[in-house]
């Protein structure tokens, strides 16, 4: 089968190591200022119709997303990247000419963007249980009326308790929305940019504790040593209060690139 | 060789990655490109959690498979 498709996996704005396009079977284009790392592919696999197709194959997904992405990270250790969307095809390489003219100042800016920056994934996770074990340490309500039921009757104990397990749950709620916003501009302070995604539900994350945040920041360079930092401070600092921290990357810069053609450029 | 701890807790890993690389990064669309649309991340996350329980069972019934 003839490939005569082109498959983008990134730009980058100085040129890509040989050794990485060779063992991977690469192409780098030189179009204007830019590099275009891409890879011809059949029509087979990733005409439109077959694309669509491959794409509900789990496992056809997954082993193509995750050489999209290591390709890319590859290219990353040694030069700025744009990376693109997971299976983009240019038709040929006119168009892909085409997209480079009608996006150039775009992808100018987005190249100042994340210049000397890297992405960095952060999620933190409630366990609501050992919270709430400990809740009279990090509510001063909550402490009070435990001191009113110690000192109390055992009929209104018992009804104090229930009054307490009611405010319980507001407390937890509270406690998170706190802790949650407190890490995060810890974080945000060290971080260029930030992007919060979807929290994602137990039965994905496969997890017994709440997603309580689901946040990716754009690092300086400079600053990462000192991110990493915070993170590993804040993970030290809850290791016994119910808050798990998780932190993945770098990443290629996804969640921060932000691609617009010239005419909407210049509208706007 | 058994399935290990990494091994169970890849699916995460997978759907972030999925997540990423589906619906971010430079998006195109229109003549110039081809592109599939948005896929929803829900839906992804159902048809991974089926397909490794399909690979969790394809495990059990393996017959190379070692138990710990």
């Amino acid at each position: 089968m003839i490939n005569d498709l082109i498959y983008v996996f990134c730009l980058s704005n100085e040129s890509p190591p040989g050794h990485i396009i060779e063992s991977e079977g690469l192409h780098s284009l030189v179009i204007g200022d830019y590099n275009i790392i891409s890879k011809y592919v059949s029509e087979g696999e990733f005409s439109e119709d077959n694309l669509k197709r491959n794409m509900s194959d789990i496992k056809w997904l997954e082993t193509n997303a995750r050489n999209h992405i290591g390709i890319i990270s590859k290219i990353m250790e040694y030069t700025t990247v744009i990376p693109f969307k997971f299976g983009t095809i240019f038709q040929s390489e006119e168009s892909l000419k085409k997209f480079i003219s009608d996006y150039s100042e775009s992808i100018t800016e987005n190249f100042h963007q994340i210049a000397d920056k890297e992405e960095w994934a952060v999620k933190i996770y409630c366990d609501r249980k050992k919270l709430s074990d400990q809740i009279d340490e990090f509510s001063e309500d909550a402490a009070a009326l435990e001191k009113q039921i110690m000192a109390s009757s055992p009929g209104k104990a018992f009804l104090l308790k229930r009054k307490k397990s009611d405010l319980i749950v507001n407390e937890m709620d509270r406690i998170c929305k706190h802790f949650g916003q407190k890490y995060y501009d810890d974080l945000k302070n060290r971080s260029e940019s930030t992007s919060l995604n979807n929290l994602l539900p137990k039965e994905f994350t496969d997890r017994l504790d709440t997603m309580i945040l689901n946040a990716t920041f754009l690092v300086d360079k400079n600053n990462v040593a000192d991110f990493k930092k915070i993170v590993d401070l804040l993970k030290k600092e809850n290791e016994n209060s119910g808050f798990f921290i998780e932190t993945t990357g770098p990443w290629p810069p996804f969640s921060f690139i932000s691609i617009k053609e010239k005419k909407q450029w210049l509208q706007t | 060789m058994a399935p290990n701890i990494i091994d169970q807790s890849k699916d995460i890993t997978i759907l972030e990655l999925l997540d990423r690389v589906l619906n971010k990064g430079v998006i195109l669309t229109g003549d110039i490109v081809i592109s599939v649309a948005d896929i929803d991340l829900v839906y992804l996350g159902v048809k991974l959690m089926l397909s490794s329980v399909e690979t969790m069972e394809q495990l059990r019934s393996g017959n190379s498979i070692h138990q710990d």
